[in-house]
């Protein structure tokens, strides 16, 4: 009954007219930048964050989510007409999508994606909703010494699950921590690592960090190369699924909306492994998996449900321990601080309407992505055809004015440029920037944590070990990277990423 | 020579030897930050004790980098004039304002695309500042400066 309680509390926060109308820019623009290739959602949060200064704290919260999910459900749809993936997680849906859509049957493939989507969206907020309390509970018992061993598992589950080598992800991991340290020292007041420019006492800024990273990195990687647009578009056709189709795809829904919350709540890749792990999951179960590939319903059904229901419970993390999961939630973290928030259990009672209304907004969201998407349709692939050498000066000047707002200072501008030259480096040498961005914004938390342990343990390091759950959790951590570096697992980890 | 050369090209050689480079000079850095305080860390522990970690790994990255794939082609024009159009943006967004920085930034970013038409990036860079002044000045109340130098602010 408590949980009734809290949603009405929720609903009737997220459908005030401000809110529903943050959470209707939200997806609005999330869809947009869906459909754009080379636009991701963290550049776009991060660009964004400024503009929610004006907001309060829930609003913009409710917006900036509505980019995140709204940008999965975006990408899904050229990834079925144009066989363009606006995002790593519409890769999936693309192939059988695509083979959908040259068939003439794309409305059926984007009505399917959407009916998936808002299937696994809604299931998704009931499972935050109800183990959004008892976790807050369970973190309220941790002291700092487990809290600290907390983010090193999580840490650690984001290195295994990363994309690409395991010693690549621990190093930007650990780079990421370095960055983190950069600006004045809490205890002492001493500088750290400032290099003696005023400008970093307080620290690398994160939008500016992941601008440069994401956003200007990115723009420099698609002008490399040039992609050919061939936007020529099928007959969409009716948009509705026969009822042999909607009865094949019930299965395929339901475990992929089951697999893709679990993924969606490790750390590190969690939302983006869920599509491709539904998807080998329905061909391995299909009784003609011949099918897939060639325009199986099940193959677009599938992923796309995975992929809204992880993209949602990567919230459960941020929510309720305060440790973002992935970049997008990283960036989270920096939204709330600028509101004067510190993510954490606290935050579901302190503030139970921005929780609550939260998550009812992720519902409302989706029913709104469900009526504004499919008869958009055709705008959103209209605006493929606005060249590249036009849309990068845009989301370059975007970016500018951007991070030049959120502190007023032409330095953050400099700094992004920085970051952007360092991402770019980053492509070159095939390193992923995601692990560094949750090491630096776990970084500075870890080292509170940390301080605060041995304070309490009067300088004894022995204060992680003798402590049972923290103990358990580091001895975890350490235990999946070796596992994941053993030659054996390594060799079948690698080819579980190339599927 | 060009088998040394092959392998100085290898993405996680010269990757290794930047992260060595990095690490060095965050150690150098915070060498005069302490490392002991009366909580048993002090403020140099985690800078320091990080960078040697990290120094560590990027051996192994150099060691392990055989393998690797070797580097791609880097270009010089994208990076030039995006990153420039970037720092010209915030050279001159106070002195001179976004009337004038938007369409100096357009301009020189579109310059890092072969594509770019003149006439049309002019046109184009003229449009987005004015409807980047209405949503940010104006819909959304931010406080960046117009065009000091003509209006005063």
């Amino acid at each position: 009954m408590e949980l009734l309680s809290n949603l009405a509390l929720g609903f009737a926060t997220a459908l005030s007219p401000s809110n529903l109308f943050l959470g209707f820019v939200g997806c609005l623009v999330g869809t947009l930048i869906g459909v754009l290739p080379g636009v991701g959602p963290i550049a776009t949060i991060a660009m964004l964050m400024p503009l929610t200064l004006k907001v309060d704290p829930t609003g913009a919260l409710i917006m900036l989510a509505g980019i995140y999910y709204g940008a999965q459900y975006g990408g899904s749809t050229t990834a079925i007409l144009v066989n363009m993936p606006g995002e790593v997680t519409a890769v999936v849906t693309a192939l059988d999508g695509h083979e959908m859509a040259k068939q003439g049957r794309a409305g059926a493939a984007l009505g399917i994606a959407a009916l998936g989507s808002f299937f696994a969206g809604s299931v998704a907020t009931l499972i935050i909703a109800a183990i959004g309390v008892p976790l807050t509970r369970l973190a309220l018992l941790f002291g700092p010494a487990e809290y600290f061993a907390l983010m090193v598992f999580g840490l650690g589950l984001a290195i295994v699950l990363a994309r690409g080598s395991v010693l690549k992800a621990v190093i930007m991991v650990v780079l990421g921590l370095l960055l983190s340290t950069v600006g004045t020292d809490l205890e002492t007041g001493q500088d750290r690592l400032t290099l003696g420019i005023a400008e970093l006492s307080d620290g690398v800024d994160f939008a500016v960090l992941a601008m440069g990273l994401f956003g200007i990195a990115e723009i420099l990687r698609n002008l490399e190369n040039p992609e050919s647009r061939n936007v020529a578009i099928a007959q969409i056709g009716r948009l509705l699924p026969t009822r042999a189709e909607l009865k094949r795809c019930f299965g395929p829904i339901v475990r992929a909306t089951g697999v893709g919350s679990i993924l969606g709540i490790l750390p590190g890749n969690g939302a983006v492994l869920g599509p491709f792990a539904s998807y080998a999951m329905e061909k391995k179960l299909a009784t003609d998996p011949s099918r897939f590939g060639k325009g199986a319903i099940e193959g677009v059904a599938g992923p796309e449900a995975a992929n809204n229901a992880g993209a949602q419970t990567s919230f459960i993390p941020l929510l309720t321990l305060g440790i973002p999961p992935n970049a997008v939630m990283a960036l989270m973290v920096g939204a709330m601080t600028i509101h004067g928030l510190i993510p954490g259990p606290q935050v579901i009672t302190k503030y139970p309407n921005l929780f609550w209304g939260m998550i009812a907004s992720m519902w409302i969201g989706n029913l709104l992505l469900l009526i504004i998407n499919l008869p958009l349709i055709g705008l959103w692939v209209r605006l493929l055809k606005v060249p590249y050498r036009l849309m990068f000066t845009t989301i370059l000047l975007f970016c500018a004015i951007g991070i030049y707002s959120i502190n007023n200072n032409p330095y953050d501008v400099y700094f992004t440029a920085f970051f952007g030259l360092v991402g770019y480096l980053f492509i070159k040498l095939g390193l992923e920037p995601a692990p560094l961005l949750l090491g630096f914004v776990l970084g500075r938390l870890m080292e509170e944590k940390m301080r605060q342990a041995l304070a309490l343990s009067e300088g004894s390091f022995m204060t992680f070990v003798e402590r049972p759950v923290a103990a358990v959790l580091l001895a975890l951590a350490v235990g999946i990277i070796l596992i994941a570096v053993m030659p054996a697992v390594a060799r079948s980890r690698q080819k579980a990423f190339q599927e | 020579m060009a088998l040394m050369r092959a392998k100085l090209l290898r993405q996680d050689f010269l990757g290794g030897l930047a992260i060595i480079a990095v690490a060095a000079f965050a150690y150098w850095q915070a060498r005069d930050l302490s490392t002991a305080a009366a909580g048993g860390m002090g403020p140099g522990t985690l800078p320091k004790g990080l960078a040697v970690l990290l120094a560590g790994l990027g051996v192994l990255l150099v060691l392990h980098s055989v393998k690797s794939e070797s580097m791609g082609r880097w270009s010089v024009r994208g990076p030039l004039f995006v990153l420039g159009g970037l720092v010209l943006f915030g050279i001159t967004v106070r002195p001179l304002g976004l009337a004038v920085a938007g369409p100096l930034a357009i301009a020189a970013a579109s310059l890092a695309s072969s594509e770019a038409r003149w006439r049309e990036t002019l046109i184009y860079g003229v449009l987005m500042t004015v409807f980047c002044v209405a949503l940010f000045k104006y819909a959304l109340g931010l406080p960046i400066p117009l065009a000091p130098w003509l209006v005063g602010y």
